[in-house]
């Protein structure tokens, strides 16, 4: 049986007129890594900050295992956030901010002592306890709010874009070793984003927001394989989404008509019946391109290159095919160097992705 | 409100903090308003001393407001766009008429300028009278230009120096430069110095009653009525009649210009180099400066001259004897220290606890509290203190002749100055920080305690600064609460100055400036150079 740690029950919370959250439900489990993704605005932010009691819902529950928690205040919840701005305290030492929780618990100075040795140990900042956060590094910073956070032993961890302010190749690194702590501590953590790569990089299960609502919750896979409908298809990953209409199903595959041509895919029990409008969606690394016409005939679209862009560990291809355009990652372009005129697309049947029609 | 009556120990400061302003703010205002008659109101036209009191004033403010806009605004320039040499030291001696008291520059002009003046008379031998508007002009220029200066120095330094570099990219130099890009980008902040200025002339109190004369403004007729007639109603439709400009100068200036102003003034000072003046510019910019800054040193000159000199005008021996008198007669001199020592303390600590509800809590009326703390600032002294003389001489508090009434109108009147810095102060702190704290276990008021308050140090110290110089130096809200018993230094030597003893005012003027200058001191020795005073 799965263990339920943190459960939202219909969360809505408004701002004056606008709905920042709205009805919102899930479950999160133990000792699990649960992001919320999602364009700014989306309520995101609201929600960690719900859960961290810094705003009271207008509907709704929050539970932490079976206790309510809609009523307890902030100080109360043993749930200690790392903030986007840090927020470490200016005018006091890495030291005394690190124990600052601590010593709001009436803990002996011995044992403060000990933890707050033992927690620079454990994030390696053991050479700064006497720094004011003045005198140390973005890195360093993140990491001393991490230790501030993690020293309370909270029940959950919140961190709220706590890697926004780093640069490229730090924030790669942290965001490791931040999954490799909350791993070995097992504590379950809420983190909140808006880098989609960062979510699927470092998540065991991904809520993707849209205008206050949670549109998709699953497993990072999932998120990126199986979107439900077409904005987290677009906001998670590179999208090529092609219109058509259901031809005709079989237990293994469906046929989708798109104007000049069928394309097949595999049947992952998608509800759907012959002649509803969908739209299919397939990512650019998984479309096969070459200049030869491929063996196999199916889902094979002829093309022309419009243009590319040259990425590093793959190219990216711009192609026109009939009114529609494809964007395709080639990776490992040493090989066949830069292809350019008329191409080849096949859309293996088992990487297309069907999603329902929008108006 | 239901965070707040989860916090019961809050809740108690919030209601004592309504029931301060309520009764030491609100309270008296009511008293003066309500206590003439509708018909003493409309008999204000028949009046004649009064229609040439209201002229008088609308007068200066025109006069004085203006002179003051245009010298401020030509020293602001000069201290943030040119080379100017001694451009440090200008900017000092700029500064100095925001730390003393107001009346000290009239009285000081009276020696250097009057009929027996030292430069006037004794050097140049014209029997030239400065007693009159005129001489109230120049007083108030000098006397509240800096702060005008002060405020647009923020609103020239606040403007992108690159939005200057890119109107020279586009061809724009010198006149053209300055009329299509500077003057309208610094518009709304001098409206908004402008409007600050006016309310201090409005005010103005010490200025007139020593060097105006006959020609009375509303607070010195107000004064007059009490004085001469003890007509008490008068006086008191009198200081309504000047509320009224004061408050709608003071709405238009917070809620209009304030707003406009706010965004530009708190962005960081980008410090770019300045481009270079044309010479003709930067020597008439530096020889008006300096007149000016000699006009300030005048004063200071004048006074500490006076205070050790046997008979002005006519017998220039130095002598020792008028500090004799301050000494052996110095109960308003300590009156005025530890009132003012008590009251800044009190005010700066009531202020930043205000601040700290309405920035920090969510609970009904929290902007009628933040408008009750900042209200003080409309209010001309004069009206302030015939509202403390009609509401606490009598029961249910009655004060009249002690320490405490002195003590409370300094406190109240100085609130919007510490408010105004703790506000700022808490905008800049960000809320993170308490969140986190918060986060972390600790309640409103250990936050309070530990992260907020030590990070407010500077603007508290500040505050209490500028509050405590306010307070030793005004004139206008004390002078309808002192009695003998507890007279204050500023009204002895308005006593001294009408009684012809010109040596002992100037003694005792000096010796509060002294005051005021070891506060200063002990202040810089204390916590360094952290603290910024007069930030508007």
């Amino acid at each position: 049986m799965r263990d339920i740690h943190i459960k939202i029950r219909n969360l809505t919370k408004r701002f004056g007129d606008v709905v920042a959250l709205d009805k919102v439900s899930l479950e999160i489990e133990r000792g699990s890594f649960a992001t919320f993704l999602g364009p700014s605005g989306c309520g995101k932010t609201t929600t960690l900050r719900l859960l961290a009691g810094f705003y009271s819902a207008d509907e709704g529950e929050i539970f932490f295992g079976d206790r309510c928690v809609n009523e307890v205040p902030s100080h109360k919840r043993n749930a200690t956030m790392v903030f986007q701005d840090y927020a470490l305290f200016p005018h006091m030492t890495i030291f005394e901010n690190v124990s600052y929780g601590l010593k709001i618990m009436k803990l002996q100075t011995k044992e403060i002592e000990e933890r707050v040795e033992k927690t620079l140990k454990f994030l390696g900042l053991e050479g700064l306890r006497d720094r004011t956060p003045g005198m140390i590094s973005g890195g360093q910073q993140q990491r001393a709010a991490l230790a501030r956070a993690l020293i309370m032993e909270p029940e959950v961890l919140l961190l709220d874009e706590p890697l926004s302010n780093l640069d490229a190749k730090l924030r790669v690194n942290i965001r490791a070793e931040l999954r490799q702590i909350q791993k070995s501590l097992g504590i379950t953590t809420v983190y909140v984003t808006h880098d989609q790569e960062e979510a699927l990089a470092i998540s065991d299960s991904i809520a993707v927001m849209n205008k206050g609502k949670v549109v998709q919750f699953g497993p990072p896979w999932e998120i990126y394989y199986r979107p439900k409908n077409t904005f987290v298809a677009d906001f998670v990953g590179v999208a090529n989404f092609i219109r058509g209409k259901v031809s005709e199903i079989t237990s293994q595959n469906i046929f989708v008509n798109i104007e000049d041509q069928t394309l097949s895919l595999m049947n992952h029990q998608y509800q759907v019946s012959t002649g509803q409008r969908v739209v299919l969606n397939i990512r650019p690394e998984t479309i096969l391109m070459s200049k030869q016409i491929p063996e196999s005939h199916s889902n094979v679209l002829s093309g022309k290159i419009k243009t590319h862009t040259f990425v590093g560990q793959f190219i990216r291809y711009w192609v026109t095919s009939g009114r529609r355009e494809f964007i395709v990652d080639l990776h490992d372009p040493s090989s066949i160097g830069i292809l350019n005129g008329d191409v080849y697309l096949q859309l293996p049947s088992s990487k297309l992705h069907l999603l329902p029609a929008e108006d | 409100m239901i965070k707040v009556l989860r916090e019961p120990l809050l809740l108690i400061i919030l209601l004592l903090v309504f029931l301060g302003l309520g009764f030491f703010v609100l309270y008296p205002m009511a008293s003066v308003l309500t206590y003439p008659g509708l018909q003493d109101f409309l008999s204000v036209p028949k009046n004649p001393r009064y229609l040439r009191a209201i002229y008088n004033t609308f007068i200066m403010v025109m006069l004085s407001t203006s002179s003051a806009i245009i010298v401020g605004f030509l020293f602001a320039y000069t201290f943030t766009r040119t080379n100017v040499p001694l451009k440090k030291i200008l900017r000092i001696i700029s500064l100095l008429p925001l730390f003393s008291p107001p009346f000290m520059i009239s009285f000081s002009y009276i020696l250097m300028f009057g009929r027996n003046g030292l430069i006037s008379y004794t050097l140049l031998g014209h029997r030239f009278d400065i007693i009159g508007w005129h001489g109230l002009w120049l007083s108030e220029t000098i006397a509240f230009f800096p702060l005008a200066a002060l405020i647009m120095e923020g609103v020239l330094q606040s403007i992108p120096p690159s939005l200057e570099y890119a109107g020279r990219n586009l061809g724009a130099t010198g006149l053209k430069l300055f009329r299509t890009i500077t003057l309208p980008l610094a518009r709304p902040g001098v409206a908004g110095a402008a409007l600050l200025v006016a309310i201090y002339v409005l005010a103005d109190f010490g200025n007139p009653i020593m060097i105006a004369g006959s020609f009375t403004v509303l607070p010195t007729e107000a004064w007059a009525r009490v004085s001469g007639w003890g007509d008490v109603t008068g006086a008191a439709v009198l200081t309504s009649i000047l509320l009224m400009p004061a408050f709608l100068f003071f709405l238009f200036q917070r809620y209009w210009v304030g707003k406009r102003q706010y965004t530009t003034i708190t962005g960081k000072v980008t410090l770019m180099d300045i481009p270079p003046t044309k010479w003709y510019i930067r020597w008439s910019l530096f020889i008006f400066c300096t007149i000016f800054s000699l006009l300030i040193l005048c004063i200071f000159f004048g006074l500490i001259a006076g205070a050790f000199t046997k008979g002005w005008g006519f017998d220039y021996t130095p002598t020792l004897k008028h500090w004799q008198h301050v000494f052996s007669y110095s109960k308003p001199l300590t009156n005025s220290l530890y009132f003012a020592l008590i009251a800044a303390l009190v005010s700066s600590s009531f202020a930043m606890v205000s601040a700290y509800l309405v920035c920090r809590k969510k609970f009904i009326a929290r902007r009628a509290l933040d408008f009750a703390a900042i209200l003080p600032a409309a209010i001309p002294g004069v009206f302030f203190g015939i509202g403390y003389s009609l509401s606490f001489n009598t029961p249910p508090l009655d004060l009249y002749g002690t320490s405490l009434i002195i003590i409370f109108s300094m406190i109240f009147w100085n609130i919007p100055i510490g408010y105004q810095t703790a506000y700022g102060g808490f905008q800049q702190i960000a809320s993170s920080l308490g969140e986190a704290a918060s986060n972390l276990g600790a309640g409103s008021l250990r936050i309070f305690w530990d992260i907020e308050l030590p990070l407010l140090k500077s603007a508290y110290i500040s505050a209490f600064i500028v509050s405590y110089i306010r307070a030793v130096t005004t004139l206008s809200v004390i002078i309808f609460l002192v009695t003998s018993t507890n007279i204050v230094a500023t009204f002895q030597i308005l006593n001294l100055v009408n009684d012809g003893f010109i040596g002992q005012g100037a003694a005792l003027t000096t010796a509060l400036l002294l005051l005021t200058f070891l506060i200063l001191g002990c202040a810089r020795f204390l916590f360094g150079r952290k603290i910024e005073l007069f930030r508007i």
